[in-house]
């Protein structure tokens, strides 16, 4: 049972704080309610890009490590289609300073033109680095670009293409700010040897004068349904062929999105996940599988991916894989094995708030998400879940019409 | 109140806690026991260790798939209810080999701490390790395997690793695809049986800890013994690489891995805490000098990192970073010639200063929480060294002098012992 407390502003900044006195440290999560959904289909990657604008120096503070740095704290950042998060640990008696330096950039960053080109320069790289220099480093943007066509999770977080990240002008920059960083759009989190009464103070006190413009209200395109198969090939040199598909599925928090969850881990649920079951073990026609939920605020995907044993057809592994599904289609999972995923996702849950860090993330999300008690109550969502509403889910949506198929082929070059 | 009035708030001292020393515990059969408790979640995690990495192979992939194939069938399961089991009672299972020493951790809920320690007793010490699930295993790897010399990463530090210890050495030689075949259930089990022994292996158990843990290991534990305990000597000898520039070439790469490094002193020297803070202030963090210049300043890379790591015969420094094809030799340049200002200039207190804290912060964090706690004692008691260690590093992280930096720069890291692998 994880206990927490919950203040806000009156700027609009929510504040939940767990005081775990077990530690000499405090970890504080700060998430921003805006993610690469929020860009510019012309310039994607914005948001990625601030998040590393946001280390080149505040109103006040010419940069942000070092003064952490020098208080023994350690941070770091992470922005995907819906949120930027910022975190950081740091002693217990040096905590103010953590709330120095993020109202701070919350106020307003202070990057130079100098500092945009460069942080231009290094996210290329990174794009480089994580998508372009990698085996199958391309299959997520190929695999979005198909399955949606309207809705900005078409493209990831990194962007679509290197052309738009180095497009950005300082405008451009400052404009992503102004609209998305506000403290409305801001969930802080502690959690680790601080009380509460200290926290509420201390949030009051540096972020209590940051005014944000009044938030406006999203209006992203919406994705229209999908009814027919789509799919695409692509050949690559790369050594084995591989398989990507995706179905779409609803937002996170709906009410079937746990039984979605529950549904992707009977599939793939570790080593004893049905496809590896069937399509490693005893067809020995993939070398790895898996599939997950995105896990998305807007409307998301079944994503699964697949790596083919040389020397079997591509064609013959979908079957195969298709097989697995109209199985669990079929015929409901037995007790003992909605038991097993959901006893994995208890021990999942326990082991991820072993760490300070993780407490005050999972507390933000589910802040965003409407309720910080998710922390202690999903097991039992889960625990909700039967096999009829598994093979439910899994006919209403691992449906070939609503299927989106990547055929990732070897050039056999070697 | 207001934008005025944004004063920095004071920095307050912190030291680094380190906890009280694991006791040593020994089963009837001599295996070592160690409890960290502490915690608040109702978790344990439990280290099985075994000196049974590469080091102790004489075949390339030898102790890997020994290790790997541990679970995939025992004289009471098949692979099949043994995942599955294991996932019924939420058991989360890492194996694992590396250079030195190779073993088991599992993570499981208090409440089922007696199924995942019998499931452990079985999994090590009763595997059969079946023909068709060996052939699956080799199978996999070899695909895996093809992938990852796809990255030039991958390519970049096998070469590194084959420069600086030898293409014979376990610590040194690369795999080849041939390597894949040679495997055999027989080969399999005599390794077993020789490097997995009950009465050798360590157990450290982490985590809010039941009261009656001990008596549970001895029962699962105590009374198992080793039907054979001779070892082989495997007579690798290290050995070095003449060629200080390696170059590989990858076709259609953007960008250049490079590994950059030396052999040298290992956990055990009285001057590898020193080094340690050297190789911080140089690459071992967000501020130090190599991200500033080549990320922060010139935008070459997405990160540039260096490290000083510990086998148990030796121990190396290595720097490691992914460049665009166009800015490449640039960076490399720019290494070496952070290398040579180390040599030359002693660093100015006030970045002594920066490093000081942030490293003490560091021990803060290596020391926070039991599975934190677990990995800090692991990666001691692997060199027969206890948290003195840790007492010793807070004492160099305060008082090493910038001299003395100079001195360790002109012994450990001369540009001139330096291999430059180039990947892409």
């Amino acid at each position: 049972m994880i206990s927490f407390s919950r203040f806000t502003l009156d700027n609009g900044m929510r504040v939940i704080v767990h005081n775990d006195n077990s530690t000499p440290l405090v970890a504080m999560n700060l998430l921003y309610d805006t993610g690469s959904k929020d860009e510019d289909p012309s310039k994607t990657g914005m948001a990625h890009l601030f998040e590393h604008l946001m280390f080149c120096g505040s109103a006040n503070i010419p940069e942000y490590d070092l003064p952490l740095q020098l208080a023994g704290g350690e941070n770091n950042a992470f922005t995907n289609n819906d949120i930027t998060d910022y975190y950081l640990t740091i002693p217990a008696g040096n905590i103010e300073t953590a709330f120095w330096l993020e109202s701070d950039r919350m106020l307003q960053p202070a990057f130079t033109q100098e500092k945009l080109d460069v942080q231009k320069n290094v996210v290329i790289e990174e794009f480089k680095q994580r998508y372009l220099n990698q085996p199958y480093g391309d299959s997520m943007h190929l695999l979005r670009a198909l399955a949606y066509k309207v809705h900005p999770y078409r493209w990831p977080t990194i962007g679509m293409d290197i052309s738009h990240v180095a497009g950005v002008t300082m405008e451009d920059a400052l404009n992503f700010f102004r609209t998305f960083y506000s403290p409305r759009r801001a969930v802080l989190a502690l959690a680790g040897n601080i009380s509460p009464d200290k926290a509420f103070y201390l949030a009051e006190k540096w972020f209590g004068p940051v005014n944000g413009e009044i938030q406006l209200a999203r209006n992203l395109p919406q994705e229209p349904s999908q009814n027919e198969a789509r799919d695409t090939c692509v050949e690559r040199d790369v050594p084995a062929d591989a398989l990507y598909k995706a179905w779409h599925v609803g937002r996170r928090g709906d009410s079937d999105y746990y039984t979605i969850d529950l549904l992707t881990d009977l599939l793939a649920g570790g080593d004893s996940g049905r496809l590896y079951n069937r399509l490693v073990r005893e067809l020995r026609m993939f070398s790895e599988i898996n599939a997950y939920i995105t896990a998305d605020i807007e409307p998301g995907l079944i994503i699964m991916t697949g790596k083919i044993i040389s020397g079997t057809d591509l064609k013959e592994a979908e079957s195969a894989l298709n097989e697995v599904i109209d199985n669990l289609k079929d015929k409901e999972p037995a007790e003992v094995e909605m038991e097993k995923v959901k006893n994995k996702f208890e021990s999942a849950t326990v082991l991820s708030n072993t760490n300070i860090m993780n407490k005050a993330l999972n507390l933000s999300v589910n802040e965003l998400l409407g309720d910080p008690g998710l922390i202690n109550t999903e097991v039992e969502r889960y625990r909700a879940v039967t096999g009829r509403m598994a093979s439910e889910a899994a006919r209403k949506y691992l449906d070939s019409g609503n299927c989106t198929t990547l055929y990732y082929k070897s050039s056999g070059k070697k | 109140m207001g934008i005025l009035l944004r004063v920095q708030p004071q920095v307050e001292p912190f030291n680094a806690s380190i906890p009280a020393e694991p006791q040593l515990m020994r089963l009837s059969n001599g295996a070592g026991v160690y409890l960290i408790d502490a915690g608040t979640e109702e978790v344990m995690r439990t280290d099985f260790i075994f000196r049974a990495g590469m080091i102790t192979e004489y075949l390339p992939l030898l102790a890997t798939t020994t290790n790997m194939m541990l679970a995939e069938g025992t004289l009471n399961h098949n692979a099949r209810e043994l995942s599955s089991t294991l996932d019924y009672y939420g058991i989360f299972m890492n194996l694992y080999s590396e250079k030195d020493i190779a073993g088991l951790t599992l993570y499981f809920l208090n409440k089922h701490a007696v199924k995942a320690l019998e499931l452990a007793g079985e999994i090590l010490f009763k595997p059969v390790f079946p023909g068709n699930e060996l052939d699956l295993m080799m199978k996999k790897r070899l695909n895996w395997f093809r992938i990852s010399r796809g990255k030039t990463q991958n390519l970049a530090m096998d070469n590194f690793f084959e420069a600086i210890f030898g293409k014979r050495h376990p610590y040194g030689r690369k795999v080849t695809e041939a390597d894949f075949s040679n495997m055999n259930c027989q080969l399999l089990k005599d390794f077993h049986s020789m490097h997995y022994s009950p009465e050798d292996m360590t157990i450290i158990v982490s985590g809010k800890i039941n009261a009656n843990i001990t008596g549970l290991l001895e029962d699962f534990y105590g009374r198992l013994s080793s039907e054979y305990t001779y070892r082989e000597d495997t007579g690798n000898v290290l050995s070095e690489s003449p060629d200080k520039k390696i170059r590989i070439a990858k076709r259609g790469s953007v960008q250049s891995s490079y590994r950059i490094g030396c052999r040298t002193i290992n956990k055990r020297h009285p001057d590898y805490p020193g080094l340690k803070f050297l190789n911080t202030l140089l690459g071992g963090y967000f501020g130090s000098r190599l991200m500033k210049n080549l990320r922060e300043e010139k935008g070459y890379t997405y990160g540039v990192h260096s490290s000083v790591s510990s086998f148990d015969l030796s121990g190396f420094m290595v720097i490691s970073t992914d460049v665009g094809r166009q800015n490449a030799e640039k960076a490399a340049g720019e290494i070496f010639s952070e290398l040579k200002r180390l040599q030359d200039t002693p660093p100015a207190e006030e970045e002594m200063e920066v490093v000081r804290k942030y490293m003490m912060g560091e021990i803060l964090r290596m020391f926070d929480g039991p599975f934190s706690i677990a990995d800090s004692f692991r990666s001691v008691l692997d060199f027969g060294l206890s948290f003195d260690y840790y007492h010793r590093m807070a004492e160099t992280i305060k008082s090493v002098t910038p001299g003395e930096i100079t001195r360790l720069a002109n012994t450990y890291c001369k540009p001139e012992d330096m291999y430059e692998i180039k990947a892409g």
